[in-house]
């Protein structure tokens, strides 16, 4: 079936759109709202923000290529950005993609079997004092330690929400 | 010297619960200018900023009155965008400014839009600033609802809207012209300038792009005049003005990272030194000995032990070929590799360029590759001269000029010569012995006399910082 926006999205979308002179402005922002209803970014996803927007699908897919947090396939049902760079590094967080990649059982930019987690390495999340840092989802998580990851991670599995169980879209 | 102490004030009262719901903030005198700001012309408060000193927080530190001036006041509409994308390695000050008092960026928002005559602004929020950006949307909803935001600020018949909105995880959309792009919906690639965004800018029409921590100043400044201001940081009377504004004036929000035993952000008057900012977050850790920082975000040349002494503003850094940009404050103590350190920054700008500009697309990649063929023991010798090359083609750091379109360049080739030159005794030991090889401290840096930032010239300063 071919994705379109739930009714209270697109009224948050409409709503948006007042906010700037021309409609191709709410392009991230409805692509943000894409990807919060389907997971990632599909073409048919891409075609409908297009349309929504008076844009072509090609001006659109322009975009998503160029952000790093737009998916251009399917994820797990949790994100986990770990991040790498120079801070992070210092305080070892080398060891905090390790753990993930044996306990998890999976590559960075993989999703694990059960599709619970997809393993990303991203850049700087502007935590560095809270070095090694990640983010999983929405949240953000500092001073990480094996333990406290497993505690983490334990707890989300743990309270699995079925509104999140609906967008996934598991590799394995 | 005396002990540095903090000096609080834009991060006064940080940590007091709920300050970043109206009440609190007000209940600690929040929103206090909006008193005074609609009873100063927009032309006097221009001359106002110009006069307090204040410079540019997100990285230039271009004066932040001066950029004012050079707004097209005739076009309607004009725009704002303030600048949240914080994504700078090593800075994160913005982060706990909109999570914990986004009230006052707000405030300094309604004051430079008053100055400018701007109807609208725009909050361009780093992606991943998730809990900051729910707690910056529900402030402006919680002033639209006070009257404090709206068609008249607080019944001032200045009518103002702001808006967030959320980027998606791309570095450059920091530098102002590729936020620019980004808001309009489109990759985030740097634009050519001129024309500057003051002339045509968002949508076309002249815009100012200011960071979270630059209009953060604002209500401070109107609230309690330039004499305080300027009572603040420390200015210089025999440096030229071509090395840049000899006024450093007011406090600056450092981040402090990497090896010390307490990270996070000081707020300190301009002036401290760097070995003071290292004292004030308790030191290195373990009581090792520092030696590498950086110190401006990861763009910035680094230091070794021998400038420490080196005050971290404007001027000073400037004049040891550094600089303050952002104010992010990386410490590396002596176990670290800075083979390593670079390849890890390198990495982090070859995947950031946007690839509009060859020397930036290509020549990137290529430091980063002959950098890890360094650190991994594969290299030849030569290579240090062909990553200093390079690097230079990019943007020559001794010229200070480059051939692309943005200043990112720059921010790639400076990390890279300074570290390759000031650590050069640690990057021929890894050719050399054909591994990864951490020397004593003392054998890894390459003496002063024989850095290229030194002699660093002597100058004066009248305006000592004064701890309080
Ligand atoms: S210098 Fe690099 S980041 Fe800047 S516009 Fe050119 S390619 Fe893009
Ligand atoms: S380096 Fe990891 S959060 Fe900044």
């Amino acid at each position: 079936m071919p994705f379109e926006f739930t009714p209270e999205r697109r009224a948050h979308l409409d709503d948006l759109l007042t906010h700037y002179p021309t409609k191709r402005a709410a392009t991230l922002p409805a692509l943000h709202l894409a990807q919060a209803q389907n997971g990632y970014i599909s073409q048919d996803v891409m075609e409908h923000v297009a349309e929504l927007l008076d844009l072509s699908p090609a001006q659109v897919q322009d975009v998503v290529t160029f952000y790093p947090m737009f998916f251009q396939e399917p994820v797990g049902k949790h994100i986990i950005r770990v991040c790498k760079t120079l801070p992070c590094m210092l305080c070892d967080c080398k060891k905090v993609l390790d753990h993930l990649r044996e306990s998890l059982e999976v590559e960075v930019e993989g999703t694990t079997a059960d599709g619970n987690f997809t393993l990303l390495e991203v850049e700087c999340l502007a935590a560095c004092d809270q070095a090694p840092v990640m983010m999983v989802d929405e949240d953000l998580y500092g001073n990480l330690t094996p333990e406290k990851i497993d505690e983490i991670l334990g707890g989300i599995t743990g309270k699995a929400a079925p509104a999140k169980a609906e967008r996934r879209h598991g590799r394995g | 010297m005396a002990e540095a102490k903090e000096r609080r004030i834009l991060y006064e009262n940080l940590d007091v619960p709920g300050i970043h719901t109206l009440d609190v903030y007000r209940k600690h005198g929040g929103y206090a200018s909006l008193e005074k700001v609609f009873a100063i012309p927009p032309d006097d408060h221009i001359t106002l900023v110009k006069d307090s000193g204040l410079r540019g927080r997100g990285g230039a530190g271009f004066s932040t009155g001066m950029k004012w001036t050079l707004m097209n006041r005739q076009i309607e509409p004009r725009y704002l965008c303030c600048n949240a994308d914080e994504s700078e390695p090593g800075t994160f000050s913005n982060r706990y400014i909109l999570q914990n008092k986004p009230h006052m960026l707000i405030e300094g928002i309604i004051a430079c839009c008053w100055a400018l005559g701007i109807h609208t602004a725009y909050v361009y929020c780093r992606g991943e600033f998730t809990l900051a950006k729910k707690r910056l949307d529900a402030a402006i909803l919680e002033a639209y609802a006070a009257g404090i935001l709206g068609e008249s600020v607080a019944g001032s018949g200045f009518a103002l809207d702001v808006y967030t909105h959320s980027g998606a995880g791309a570095y450059i959309c920091g530098e102002e012209t590729g936020l620019i792009e980004s808001l309009e919906g489109k990759r985030g690639q740097p634009r050519n300038k001129p024309p500057f965004p003051a002339v045509q800018g968002l949508f076309m029409k002249p815009t100012c792009v200011q960071n979270v921590e630059t209009l953060s100043n604002l209500p401070f400044i109107v609230n309690n005049g330039l004499d305080w201001y300027k009572g603040m940081g420390s200015v210089y009377t025999d440096v030229p003005r071509t090395a840049g504004d000899p006024v450093n004036t007011g406090t600056k929000l450092y981040c402090v990272s990497g090896h010390v035993e307490k990270p996070g952000v000081y707020e300190v008057e301009l002036g401290i030194t760097a070995q003071d900012l290292i004292d004030m977050a308790s030191g290195v850790r373990g009581g090792n000995r520092v030696k590498a920082v950086i110190p401006g975000g990861s763009s910035a040349p680094v230091l070794t032990p021998y400038e420490l002494d080196c005050p971290l503003d404007f001027t000073s850094l400037g004049l040891a070929k550094s600089m303050l940009g952002s104010g992010g404050i990386i410490v590396m103590d002596e176990t670290v590799c800075t083979v390593s350190a670079l390849l890890n920054l390198m990495e982090f700008y070859a995947h950031e360029s946007c690839g509009q500009c060859t020397p930036c697309r290509s020549g990137t990649p290529w430091v980063r590759d002959i950098t890890k063929r360094i650190e991994a023991g594969h290299a030849k010798p030569g290579d240090i001269e062909q990553l200093i090359d390079v690097a230079n083609q990019i943007a020559n750091v001794d010229t200070f000029t480059w051939n692309t379109i943005c200043v990112f360049g720059i921010a790639v080739s400076w990390p890279a010569v300074s570290f390759a030159r000031k650590f050069r005794p640690e990057f021929e030991a890894h050719i050399l012995n054909g591994e990864c090889t951490v020397l004593p401290l003392e054998e890894a840096i390459t003496p002063p006399e024989q850095n290229y930032a030194y002699p660093r010239p002597q100058v004066t300063v009248v305006q000592q910082p004064k701890w309080h």
